[in-house]
């Protein structure tokens, strides 16, 4: 019995071998094989795992926790669109009013108080830097700060094209073919600022720019020129006070981690 | 023929590797238990994924994997200074892995960015 077992181990093994020898091809693949099953059998394995990290705010949320915010102002000459609403800096004010109100950590004049006591004041760009005069009005408001900004909406129009293939029925082939089309693009600039009402110091001082696209035809164009750009740049706005806000709030983000398996 | 056995013995060898190795990783069920926890982690379970973690600890405290996944379950849970305690103890153990170093740095990054140093924070970000 035996020696029955050994003469066929000799006989199986002589043919593998003789197979492999003359099959380059298998001997490869069976290296190959090999060398795979080493690093599923014993190599590590990691995992990625997303897991939620508390951001701070970065501004003492504690001593400024009770906030005016006063309409926003219009850079002037900047805007090349002309027929800009005059009541947008009001409207950036009502969200970013909203946004941060909607914060427990935060204290929010409301609209009706602010308007009513800023009756008679003319709001422009000098405000901005007069930080005294800004001061002296938060503390009518009985607030820690004010947030104050400004805002610039450029719309710039490119002509372009797009590549693409068509099915030609003259050549009965797929081939190139192009479109021209005007590319309308909306920028956003809105600097915002935080001004302490005790030292009259600028606490924060960011600019945050937004920017969207449209495609046109000619004919569209026309009529994009004539509709009102307020949504446009109503939405641009809450882009951008949405980064403001999420970084004066404490918060969550996402952050990857390895598990060993 | 002295070919063939050569290499004969050396696939015997390798097979013999690879089955001691891969059975000996889980002589006490702590792949098991780790996989387990990984699953549970992945699906936001952390506190199921940190008793497991702690069970493969109490069976095999010089595990460095379990003190490092330990770390992120910790982490994820905001337990900022037993995660720090926990990627410590896995750099000891295992001081050539990259990946406890990455999860470690990360962590202290946080910590420094938080201004969280000493603070343990007690709110849990998500809850199961």
């Amino acid at each position: 019995m035996h020696h029955l077992i050994t003469l066929m181990q000799k006989l199986i093994t002589t043919h593998i071998w003789q197979f492999l020898r003359l099959n380059r091809r298998a001997f490869t693949a069976y290296s190959i094989l090999l060398l795979i099953l080493s690093l599923t059998g014993c190599s590590t394995h990691v995992s990625r795992v997303s897991i939620p990290i508390k951001v701070q705010s970065e501004i003492d949320i504690d001593t400024y926790s009770k906030f005016a915010v006063l309409p926003f102002v219009s850079e002037e000459h900047s805007s090349k669109l002309g027929e800009l609403p005059v009541e947008i800096g009001d409207d950036i004010g009502e969200i970013l009013r909203s946004r941060l109100a909607r914060q427990e950590k935060f204290e929010i004049v409301d609209k009706q108080e602010t308007k009513r006591l800023m009756t008679g004041e003319e709001i422009n760009e000098e405000w901005l830097e007069d930080t005294e005069h800004l001061s002296e009005l938060g503390k009518y408001f009985e607030v820690k700060g004010i947030i104050v900004g400004s805002y610039r909406f450029i719309s710039d129009t490119q002509p372009r094209r797009y590549y693409g293939e068509r099915y030609s029925t003259r050549h009965q082939r797929y081939i190139m073919d192009y479109h021209d089309y005007l590319q309308k693009s909306y920028l956003l600039s809105l600097r915002v600022m935080i001004i302490d009402i005790d030292t009259q110091d600028i606490i924060w001082d960011q600019v945050y720019h937004q920017k969207t696209a449209e495609a046109h035809t000619l004919g569209s164009f026309v009529f994009s020129q004539m509709a009102p750009q307020e949504r446009t740049l109503k939405e641009l706005s809450k882009r951008a006070i949405a980064n403001f806000v999420r970084e004066i709030t404490p918060h969550y983000e996402e952050e990857d981690r390895f598990l060993i398996r | 023929m002295s070919n063939l056995y050569r290499f004969l013995h050396l696939t015997v060898v390798i097979f013999v590797f690879i089955i001691v190795g891969c059975a000996s990783r889980d002589s006490t069920g702590i792949n098991a238990y780790n996989q387990f926890a990984i699953k549970a982690a992945e699906a936001g379970l952390w506190n199921e994924a940190i008793y497991r973690w702690n069970q493969v600890i109490t069976i095999d405290p010089n595990n460095a994997a379990a003190h490092n996944n330990l770390g992120v379950g910790y982490e994820a849970q905001g337990k900022i200074n037993d995660a720090v305690a926990s990627y410590e103890r896995a750099t000891e153990l295992d001081p050539d892995s990259k990946y406890y170093r990455i999860n470690y740095r990360r962590c202290r990054l946080h910590i420094r960015r938080s201004g969280s140093e000493t603070t343990e924070s007690v709110d849990e970000p998500n809850s199961e």
